[in-house]
């Protein structure tokens, strides 16, 4: 879909970036990571010519894109920026109009395309559609730069540290919601970030670089597991087997829970704990109270009575939520598991601290290996 | 404390001074000589002193207000019967002049009058109606009052057929000046905005300008334009000369070019430049970028340099007769010569009033056309 042949830009006697070549599939999010002034954005911006090559070409779909006019190519490529840079006297629906309406979109679907990319970036649009950009939180801002780049649904994203500028909580949370995104979208993305946690939670392809030389160009799992080099093994930081964590989501490897009902009968209880030592006591609808430990159980107690309460938001986590943040939750609480809930405190399986073991060891074998030396 | 300023108009400083012709020095006499009108003005000094102190600010603001444009209209009568009553049986040579008391006692009246400003910040309609019913009453003592036989209401009818020139001349004078300013000066800046070496080119020069005297500008413009006038008979054909509204107009184009180049320029330069990279980034054209993001953007502050730049040539426009051209300056400069105050006043009142009209003018379009988005 995108594919970059020995592109160089040079700047006087500097070479911001040297002969780099890589191609990114369709639908793929290829994350460009490395130091300040490896060359990521400039390679970022040479995609839509915001920069031209000194040499090379590059190609998006099949056309060579110095064979087209910029501004339709640009148009044709959704462009994401740190500082967002929403025109500030338009408002939320105007903003993420502005790609439509220079290519000469009627009127009914504009508004119809901003309730929908609204109601996609997770913005209610009955109350944002009218709001002005300096109206919104940072987040929120963020979210109309997205939907806005999305707005002509274009195959291919451009997001040149998007989440940069937002703080850690957000970003945590628009990185949740930019992969959800993703996965019902499937755009091919050019993602610059210098956040290697970021990169690894997003990326399918990762392209290290440096000094405007690309250092790898892999998976995140290839690159957490066999580094190029000693400075890729470096910037990736020696917490790799926690790291890729992060890769895996909740909902991969979470199995079903034992659950009591709170208002079950004593006798039932002793049966159904049977096999587990803990059980979740749930009302009839699903929805989580609390934990019991079945074995210290007086006969004849009702589980509503025996059960420990939780404060759910606390000690549960989400399916889309990765194993780092369950094994960091299950950390703090003291657990050996955790219970996985959805939006409204239902039940919907637990992930054990055996299964995230069994996650991190799985690259075990490569760790031992001694990275190779990089070439100077 | 503008009703403090108004009593001392009313009773320190003489209220009008009566003279044997329209030249010589006069006598004073106290505003009691207007009679029973007298009363009203103490009256209506007295609410101005009582809005002070009255319980809640509505009141208070009313108070002020009624006051503020009460005593503009009762000032206007008390003038006219005190007019009327000095004259009477006099010879048609005397004249009645405004005394220092009158012109305290309106400046009393504008603070009463503001002062109940931002309370009364309602509706548009609210705020006009004290004031188009104190012209209706000044308008009034005109008519019927004997407002008509003050000096300068004498000195008008004497020149009313050449008064309605002048202002004419000295409308379109700086309206040509300020239309020309903006035709030059909002290229320039943009210009500037664009090219390093022209800001620094374009800004001194304009400001160099600003620092030479209007005078002294006028008489470097006679000689070349005199030349020139000789030297191409199309320029004198269309009425280039040395002496004429050429030297004046370019004068006035001169000095108004300042304030709207670097209005231009700092407006043009204070977007955001996320802003411009998220608009290129989308496919604008550098037009489109300008028209549809960086004009809106900077509007407010251009219009702002055409409010300081009009002020400046309604004020500058006077001098130009100097050069041969025919405005509100000739009353003025011939009442100087004469000694004629009121004369003097006939040039100077309007090209007062002129120079508010446009600032208030321009200072609501400035607001009308800043973009909501924008708006503190």
């Amino acid at each position: 879909m995108i594919r970059l042949e020995d592109v160089t830009r040079r700047y006087g006697d500097k070479t911001a970036v040297d002969s780099l070549s890589l191609e990114v599939a369709e639908g793929e999010v290829c994350v460009l990571i490395g130091p300040s002034g490896c060359g990521k954005t400039t390679t970022l911006r040479m995609i839509n010519r915001l920069i031209e090559p000194t040499s090379g070409h590059i190609f998006v779909g099949d056309r060579d894109i110095l064979s087209m006019p910029a501004e339709e190519l640009r148009r044709g490529l959704g462009y994401v920026i740190q500082s967002i840079g929403l025109f500030p006297h338009l408002d939320v629906a105007a903003n993420i109009c502005v790609v439509p309406r220079l290519l000469g979109w009627e009127k009914q679907r504009m508004a119809e395309r901003v309730d929908e990319l609204l109601a996609l970036v997770g913005l209610d649009p009955a109350a944002y559609r009218h709001k002005y950009p300096r109206q919104l939180s940072g987040g929120e801002a963020q979210r109309v730069g997205v939907a806005r780049a999305l707005a002509a649904d274009p195959p291919v994203l451009l997001m040149d540290e998007p989440f940069g500028a937002v703080d850690p909580l957000n970003r945590e949370r628009l990185q949740a919601e930019f992969a959800r995104i993703q996965r019902e979208l499937k755009k091919t993305v050019i993602f610059v970030t210098h956040d290697i946690d970021e990169a690894i939670r997003l990326a399918d392809k990762v392209a290290i670089m440096r000094d405007g030389k690309l250092q790898q160009f892999n998976t995140p799992e290839e690159v957490l597991n066999h580094p190029a080099n000693k400075f890729v093994h470096d910037f990736v930081g020696a917490d790799r087997a926690l790291k890729r964590l992060v890769r895996v989501r909740v909902a991969d490897v979470m199995r079903s829970p034992v659950t009591v009902l709170a208002d079950a009968d004593p006798i039932s209880l002793q049966e159904a704990a049977g096999r587990r030592r803990f059980a979740y006591v749930v009302q009839p609808d699903g929805r989580l109270l609390g934990w019991l430990d079945t074995r210290s159980l007086a006969e004849g107690t009702r589980p509503a009575a025996a059960m420990t309460q939780m404060d759910v938001a606390e000690a549960s986590v989400r399916p889309d939520d990765s194993l780092r943040d369950a094994l960091s939750r299950m950390l703090g609480l003291g657990f050996r598991s955790i219970a996985v809930t959805d939006k409204n405190d239902v039940l919907l399986g637990e992930v054990t601290f055996a299964a995230v073991e069994d996650v991190m060891t799985e690259g075990d074998e490569h760790v031992s290996n001694q990275p190779t030396e990089a070439p100077e | 404390m503008g009703a403090l300023v108004a009593l001392a108009g009313v009773t320190v400083l003489p209220f009008l001074e009566l003279r044997a012709n329209r030249l010589v020095p006069g006598v004073a006499y106290p505003m009691m000589a207007a009679g029973s009108w007298a009363y009203l003005v103490w009256l209506l000094v007295a609410v101005g002193f009582l809005s002070a102190v009255l319980p809640t600010a509505k009141v208070r603001a009313a108070a002020s207000t009624a006051s503020g444009y009460g005593l503009i209209a009762a000032t206007a009568w008390a003038v006219g019967a005190a007019t009327r009553s000095l004259l009477v049986s006099q010879q048609p040579a005397m004249r009645v002049s405004l005394g220092a008391g009158v012109w305290v006692l309106l400046a009393g009246t504008a603070i009463l009058g503001f002062s109940g400003g931002e309370e009364r910040a309602g509706t548009l309609l609210r705020r006009t109606v004290p004031i188009v019913l104190a012209v209706a009453a000044v308008a009034a003592a005109f008519v019927w009052g004997g407002l008509d036989r003050i000096s300068l209401a004498r000195e008008f009818e004497v020149r009313a057929s050449s008064f309605w020139s002048l202002l004419g001349g000295h409308l379109a004078m700086s309206g040509s000046g300020l239309g020309l300013g903006l035709l030059f000066g909002v290229p320039l800046g943009l210009w500037a905005t664009r090219n390093r070496g022209v800001r620094s080119v374009v800004l001194g020069v304009t400001g160099v300008i600003q620092t030479v005297p209007s005078l002294a500008l006028l008489g470097l413009l006679i000689a070349p334009l005199a030349a020139l006038s000789r030297a191409v008979p199309v320029l004198r054909a269309i009425g280039v000369q040395g002496i004429g509204n050429a030297p004046g107009l370019i004068a006035l184009t001169l000095y108004a070019l300042l304030p709207i180049v670097r209005n231009t320029y700092v407006g043009l330069s204070e977007v955001d430049p996320a802003v411009i990279d998220a608009g290129r980034g989308m496919g604008m054209s550098s037009w489109q970028l300008l028209w549809r993001v960086e004009f809106p953007l900077a509007l407010p502050l251009i219009v702002e340099g055409v409010r300081t730049a009009s002020v400046l040539l309604i004020g500058i426009a006077t001098l130009t007769v100097f050069a041969g051209a025919r405005n509100l300056g000739n009353l003025i400069f011939e009442g100087l010569g004469q000694f004629a105050p009121d004369l003097i006043l006939l040039g100077a009142l309007p090209v007062i009033a002129l120079a508010v009209i446009a600032d208030v003018a321009l200072s609501a379009l400035g607001r009308a056309l800043t973009p909501e988005g924008v708006r503190a």
